[in-house]
């Protein structure tokens, strides 16, 4: 028998970010008893890196902005794969979120008359995003902190959750180990949410903090609950590329939607030569025009610089195997050449993007009001995850397992627009957080099952038993990063992913026998160890459904299927366990949209 | 031979157990920050001598300065490990973790207490979400810039680290609460609920156990003007305190 510490709860949240927060915030104030797990310190969750803002169809800057135009903006960006209620419903109760978090305490940036100031950002229509400065993570995971420990919501830190335990087909417990100390607990709960998150670290260049390791993925996946759309994986086009140690670190979307330019060696501004057909009436098609874009000119079209993140990233790829790439590998990002448009550009720039500016001269020794920064793409997003109800956010095969967040799929499709994101996780964090709270109130206390709990405790435990592995779980990890960076990254082909799934099957046996030493005291070689299965199960979905999908979409991109297909734009991939424990994968049909909606895509398309 | 950089680590099993110093040398890198050093280290745990050691433990997440868990005290200093770059500090690199909270392990301790002090200072807005938000309140790009210096607070412990009023032995909130407490006193609903923030300012521990040695201001990486706060909680406090008595 496996010994742990026990926890009750109505309501048992996974992660403390943004969508956990707020769902924590939700569910309390329903009046359960709701428990919040994560595995680093309150507050230090991944969205604080976030920078650009949230996006939210106020109107404040911009009166021509509804949540149609909104909609209409989502689903372009995600090529129509995307689940329409689920950005029906974001669109609509985005505002509503930015002025409850405003209500909250956080603070925003203002237009003159004093309401929330809008940006600019790929991909949208109008100034839409609120933000402030270029920290607006931190803000917002600050002010749901500051709101979420008064109310009475037990913080459990430092917790990492390895099961979800089964009741039927209902979820009844996780069971996880404490970092520092490598004790177990066992959180029982009625409902449980999964807010945890990416999975960046598959990959060796990446935006993402060391915890985006895939774990809600995996263990809903592993719980019997269904992935859908693991194929669409975001490059952020700008990630910072020297010096080494900060490689993939984020260069945020606002320094282009302040008027900062993509250059090549050459000085060629390379993003006016290829602008997609469908971005093209609403593309600048010189950088006057473009200029004038960014400083508000209502007349004028967005620069090439801020057509959607998919193509952007291509596009630097394309220059830098050219060999028109910057010194160190990647193309140039300045915004100091707005020296020659506007007066006093150096406090401009300080005051438009603080933490840029603050983050190249302290890391990187660039000053950004007076040299170009090089940047190059950088693993940023899945828009792929757990298959979720679009209004309750309950997973499609487990009662009671609800996700919210990046680790929930369906609002992106193919293709997150920069600032969806945060929206996201307000929209989609209080309505699971509604739902849960409703859904254990509905229902009775579940019954543990020993035996799962058991099994799951020596699991975790394995790697301290075995006699010793060729590479250890650093190695094991870094090799995976790599090959996925090659295989399964911002361009794909068949070929070269046919080799991946045979790369992975070899990891697999490896992370079945790797070991490690010492004991269970914060042991950061075990915990890599375990994350291991985390990983590769997320690696494996995304290769199986980007093979599968042979076309190019989004962030999907097929150098042997560079064209979209029609037989694709109507299907989404499914992944699930079978019985045996395989992975299986399915197509499932996008079903049709109401009217309404139908017309609020045409109308912006003409 | 190739450069390398020497760190020179604090080491310690738990709370109570005996502390050790350990010496590591990894190869330098241009622009290698501690961070990045000490991840080094922890691929190839082995000391300078050639001893196999337990990897080191310290708190990171956020890798740019943002979310504050790499703090500790380097040559000295209280700062974050990812923005102190190796060139730009004596060797070898003396590494030793923050001393005014519980320890967990080498380099990682336990912040908890901060939060406690935010609750205890009311640093939140009361609202039950039962009524219509409306547009929203209406405030000038002034004041936003104001509540903006503070509102970049990530709650890292510099600021109590480096202040001699503050520690275990003592129930100074220190100076990042009082600070969240006047971010939320400027704020337009925030402002409602202003007294009861005074009121837990006005307590024992509260903003009169600050010595004025304003250690605080110089020590914090996101140059936050707390001394500017802690005065004017202070003063607001006091004002406070002489009105209530004045109404009783």
């Amino acid at each position: 028998m496996a010994q742990y510490t026990e926890h009750e709860h109505d309501v048992l949240i996974i992660g403390a970010g943004g969508a956990g927060l707020r769902a924590a915030i939700e569910a309390s104030a329903a009046g359960v008893k709701v428990g919040l797990v994560c595995k680093s310190l309150l507050g230090k969750a991944h969205t604080v890196m976030a920078e650009g803002g949230i996006a939210a169809a106020l109107a404040n800057t911009d009166e021509r902005d509804s949540w149609k135009v909104h909609f209409a903006d989502t689903m372009r960006g995600g090529q129509y794969v995307n689940n329409w209620r689920m950005a029906e419903l974001h669109a609509k109760e985005a505002p509503d979120r930015v002025r409850e978090l405003e209500a909250w305490g956080a603070v925003f940036d203002r237009t003159r008359d004093g309401k929330i100031l809008q940006r600019n950002f790929g991909g949208h229509k109008y100034p839409r995003l609120a933000h402030v400065g270029d920290r607006t993570g931190l803000e917002m995971l600050r002010t749901l902190q500051d709101h979420g420990i008064h109310q009475g919501v037990d913080v459990h830190m430092e917790i990492t959750i390895v099961s979800l335990i089964r009741e039927g087909d209902r979820v009844a417990a996780a069971f996880g180990y404490e970092r520092e100390r490598g004790l177990f607990h066992l959180f029982r709960a009625k409902a449980i949410i999964l807010c945890t998150g990416g999975i960046g670290r598959a990959y060796s260049i990446t935006s993402n903090s060391w915890e985006c390791t895939g774990d809600g993925h995996t263990l809903a996946y592993d719980v019997g609950a269904e992935l859908i759309d693991m194929e669409f994986v975001q490059f952020h086009p700008t990630g910072m590329v020297w010096p080494p140690s900060v490689r993939g670190i984020l260069v945020t979307e606002g320094v282009r939607g302040e008027g900062g330019i993509l250059t090549n060696q050459e000085g060629r501004r390379f993003m006016f030569d290829d602008i997609p057909e469908n971005y093209r009436p609403q593309t600048a098609d010189n950088e006057e025009e473009g200029w004038r874009y960014t400083q508000g000119d209502r007349a004028a079209r967005r620069p090439p610089e801020l057509l959607t993140r998919d193509h952007v990233a291509r596009c630097i790829v394309r220059e830098i195997k050219a060999g028109r790439g910057s010194p160190h590998g990647g193309v140039f990002l300045d915004i100091s050449w707005i020296k020659k448009k506007i007066s006093h550009s150096e406090a401009h720039i300080k005051k438009k993007l603080p933490s840029m500016y603050h983050q190249f001269i302290k890391l990187a020794g660039v000053d950004i009001t007076r040299e170009a920064m090089e940047v190059g793409p950088t693993t940023h997003y899945i828009m792929g995850g757990i298959h979720v109800d679009a209004d309750s956010q309950m997973a499609t095969k487990v009662q009671g397992l609800f996700a919210a967040g990046e680790c929930a799929a369906g609002i992106n499709g193919a293709n997150r627009l920069g600032g969806n994101s945060l929206s996201d996780l307000l929209v989609f964090g209080k309505r699971a957080g509604e739902y849960a709270a409703k859904f254990a109130k509905d229902h009775g206390a579940t019954k543990v099952d020993d035996k799962q709990v058991d099994v799951a405790a020596k699991r975790t435990l394995e790697p301290f038993e075995r006699q010793g592995s060729a590479d250890g779980p650093y190695q094991i990890q870094h090799t995976l990063q790599e090959m996925m960076q090659h295989h399964v990254g911002i361009v794909r082909t068949d070929e070269e992913m046919a080799q991946a799934v045979e790369h992975l099957k070899h990891l697999r046996k490896q992370e079945a026998v790797v070991a490690v030493k010492g004991n269970r005291e914060y042991n950061p070689g075990w915990h890599t160890a375990l994350d291991l299965h985390n990983l590769l199960t997320v690696s494996e979905a995304i290769t199986m459904a980007a093979r599968v999908r042979k076309e190019s979409r989004g962030g999907h991109f097929r150098a042997d299927f560079p064209q979209k297909s029609d037989e694709f734009s109507k299907v989404n991939n499914v992944i699930r366990r079978d019985k045996n424990g395989a992975m299986q994968i399915s197509t499932l049909p996008i079903p049709a949209m109401p009217a309404e909606l139908e017309q609020a895509i045409k109308s912006e398309m003409s | 031979m190739s450069k390398s950089v020497a760190l020179k680590i604090k080491r310690q099993d738990s709370l109570n157990a005996p502390p050790r110093w350990e010496e590591f040398e990894v190869p330098w890198q241009e622009h290698l920050n501690v961070h990045a050093a000490l991840m080094e280290v922890q691929r190839k745990p082995q000391t300078r001598d050639g001893k196999r050691v337990a990897p080191v433990v310290w708190d990171a997440n956020c890798l740019e300065e943002v979310c504050g868990s790499c703090t500790m005290i380097i040559n000295g200093r209280v700062r974050q490990a990812c923005s102190a770059l190796c060139d730009t500090l004596e060797q070898p690199i003396e590494l030793r973790p923050m001393t005014k909270y519980p320890l967990i392990r080498d380099l990682a301790v336990d912040r908890s207490r901060i939060f406690a002090d935010f609750k205890r200072v009311r640093a939140f807005v009361d609202l039950d979400g039962t009524h219509d938000l409306g547009p929203g309140p209406r405030y000038s790009p002034t004041m936003a810039e104001t509540r903006y210096e503070m509102s970049r607070c990530m709650a890292c412990g510099c600021c109590m680290e480096a202040c001699p009023n503050y520690g275990p032995q003592s129930q100074f909130i220190g100076a990042a609460s009082v600070s969240q407490a006047r971010l939320f006193n400027l704020h337009p609903s925030g402002h409602m609920h202003a007294d009861a923030r005074l009121d837990a300012l006005a307590e024992p521990g509260g903003v009169q156990d600050c010595g004025n040695a304003q250690n605080c201001v110089q020590v914090c990486p996101k140059e936050i003007p707390l001394t500017t706060s802690l005065a004017d909680m202070m003063g607001a406090t006091a004002k406070h305190a002489l009105s209530s008595l004045f109404r009783k």
